[in-house]
């Protein structure tokens, strides 16, 4: 059996890159199975999803704990304690990590020693798609290349997973060709299938009673959600062009998240700690004093404290 | 004669102060966060919240709190009921001396539009029977989106949701109409009602000001325009908004006492400009175009629009 974790923000399509793999694993006359994690997911927040296919039925459900691959499409996760996405991973895990870091320079960023392999999915849907999050067909192209499924099964599997989601055909066709491309930037890695994980003994705890005055989700400190950093949902950051901006309070106005003040002169002041980057200011902006900057990992990105 | 703002004539007349601080789990380019962030700067922090299950759910997930104020969070259908408890408890306190006046609250319920426009419905029809001093702020992302989008009754005809797929029995998607639950709450005859897009904030400001005069239920209906859920960019919130209100298919009005004001007329462009930025409603021009689905919604934007200026004129 393969197992593979997807690990992504929601809307980027890790979702529905585990469903393009399973599709394709089944296609390739493997049993499969794929489940994402269901939660309060939000465009933005860290989500991850579930492949394994093999010859043998697989009786093993739910969460996986020791992946043979993962897959994760936002390099920021790395930094992001809740996500755990290196959790269960050895020197026989292989990592791939949508970044524009090389491949070494990841190496350096990851603690414990995997097989890393880095490219550059979102550079290249911008530049092929012209959409940002559009990723899911490259991340499952990515992963089914990894895991040695071959191309025709996964282009079917891409084509029915995304008329699922009712995407016209020009906008498959376009994806089709660019998963193709994905495809082939990387080689399938070199996978210990069949050393299956020994189980572990598991000791079953029975939760205890809590009576209602003590065990109720009592939150007693007031606006302390902005200790909570969501800064690291951003693909781009709002950036000011100072001598563009007329000072005329609109993207103060527009911004839901309200991570925008206005200073003393007039102009915006953004606090990327928690700026989600959903580019409404980008969009509002009257005189295009607002550009958007691609965060790139390394020393400009925002990173969790 | 055309309505006029009072309180909120320009925009640097937006208070700089922020009540609902950031670092919430809410989608990035959330339309009902910027509508409740913007009621919530004239509101201020003397409020409790009473929060319906929903998207807004986020908003004070444990162990965080994007409030300064509190918050109370109910079931879909009680959120009304959990208001006139908070109402009545202060009301007592205060009469009998428990609780300083200064430490009196405004009640504020927040539910989605399945909480509002479906499961609360009752509860919320109770509520204002008994004239209950509360405001409700409805964030109507026209669908259950906080599961997943599935249908709601504020589902507009030909939209795409989770349990309204487009087949092909039903090519054009959702085939009901949206509630009109604006009609329904004015039956009820509270001192006020509004609708309001946060594209126009002033006009979002102005209406919560004015509605602070009033005792009694002071209803809203906010649209929250969803990337999530309707399927575009998240930076294009407030362009979808925008062609909401001027395809006239979200009419900005108010009721006082239950006399209807429109207070922004739109010059209506037609309805593709809107239908075309979302993804939901994307089988409706490709792979063909479904012309008399889009038809039937011009013609009741029509219908509606000539009732309401002759009633206004």
């Amino acid at each position: 059996m393969v197992a593979v974790r997807f690990h992504g923000r929601g809307g980027q399509g890790a979702k529905t890159a585990s469903r393009i793999l399973g599709t394709a694993a089944f296609m390739s006359g493997y049993v499969a199975q794929d489940c994402p994690i269901y939660g309060a997911e939000r465009r933005g927040a860290p989500v991850a999803a579930f492949t394994r296919f093999g010859r043998e039925p697989i009786r093993e459900r739910g969460a996986i704990a020791h992946p043979d691959v993962i897959v994760v499409a936002d390099a920021t996760l790395l930094d992001d304690v809740a996500a755990r996405v290196l959790e269960g991973a050895d020197d026989r895990t292989v990592l791939f990590v949508n970044t524009s870091l090389s491949t070494e320079a990841l190496r350096a960023h990851v603690p414990i020693p995997l097989q890393v392999t880095a490219r550059d999915v979102t550079g290249i849907a911008l530049q092929q798609l012209g959409q940002r999050e559009a990723i899911s067909a490259l991340l499952g192209a990515v992963a089914a290349r990894l895991v040695g499924l071959d191309w025709e099964s996964l282009r079917s599997a891409i084509g029915r997973e995304l008329e699922d989601l009712g995407l016209p055909e020009p906008v498959i066709q376009r994806n089709l060709t660019v998963a193709k491309q994905c495809y082939e930037t990387v080689e399938p890695a070199p996978l210990h299938k069949g050393q299956g994980w020994t189980a572990g003994t598991t000791s079953i705890h029975s939760p205890a009673y809590e009576p209602p005055t003590k065990g109720t989700a009592r939150i007693s400190a007031a606006g302390n959600s902005v200790l909570r950093e969501t800064g690291g949902w951003r693909t781009f950051r709002p950036v000011l062009i100072a001598d563009k901006c007329n000072g005329c309070w609109l993207c103060f106005a527009y911004c839901p998240d309200g991570v925008i003040a206005m200073n003393r002169d007039d102009r915006p002041v953004v606090d990327y700690a928690h700026c989600k980057g959903c580019q409404i200011c980008i969009h509002e902006c009257p005189t295009h004093a607002l550009v958007a900057e691609r965060e790139q990992e390394g020393g400009v990105a925002w990173t969790a404290k | 004669m055309t309505w006029q703002r009072e309180t909120f004539k320009k925009i640097k007349q937006i208070p700089r102060e922020e009540h609902v601080l950031p670092g919430t789990a809410l989608c990035a380019g959330c339309g009902g966060l910027e509508a409740l962030r913007l009621a919530a700067k004239v509101l201020g922090d003397h409020v409790v919240y009473v929060n319906a299950a929903g998207c807004f759910t986020m908003l004070a997930a444990y162990p965080y709190t994007s409030f300064k104020g509190s918050w109370l969070y109910t079931t879909m259908g009680s959120a009304p009921a959990g208001a006139q408890g908070i109402r009545d408890a202060l009301d007592i306190l205060i009469a009998k001396g428990r609780l300083p006046q200064g430490e009196d609250v405004k009640v504020v319920v927040l539910g989605g539009d399945g909480s509002t426009y479906d499961m609360a419905l009752s509860a919320t029809s109770g509520a204002m029977n008994r004239r209950l001093d509360f405001y409700y702020i409805c964030y109507d992302n026209e669908a259950y989106g906080n599961t997943g989008m599935q249908l709601s009754p504020a589902t507009p005809y030909a939209a795409r949701t989770a349990t309204s797929p487009c087949g092909l029995q039903h090519p054009a998607g959702t085939a009901q109409e949206k509630k009109d639950l604006f009609e329904i709450w004015r039956a009820h005859r509270p001192p006020y009602i509004a609708t309001v897009a946060p594209r126009y904030p002033l006009d979002l400001e102005e209406k919560f000001a004015r509605a602070a005069a009033f005792t009694g239920p002071k209803m809203f209906l906010a649209l929250a325009a969803c990337p999530t859920g309707w399927l575009y960019d998240p930076g294009t919130t407030p362009e979808v908004a925008r062609m909401a209100v001027e395809t006239g298919l979200w009419p900005l009005k108010e009721a006082i006492n239950g006399v209807v004001t429109h207070t922004y007329i739109p010059k209506r462009k037609p309805v593709e400009a809107y239908l075309r930025l979302q993804g939901r409603f994307q089988h409706l021009f490709e792979p063909t175009v479904q012309t008399d689905a889009i038809r039937h919604i011009q013609e009741r934007v029509d219908a509606y629009w000539e009732q309401a200026m002759q009633e206004q004129a």
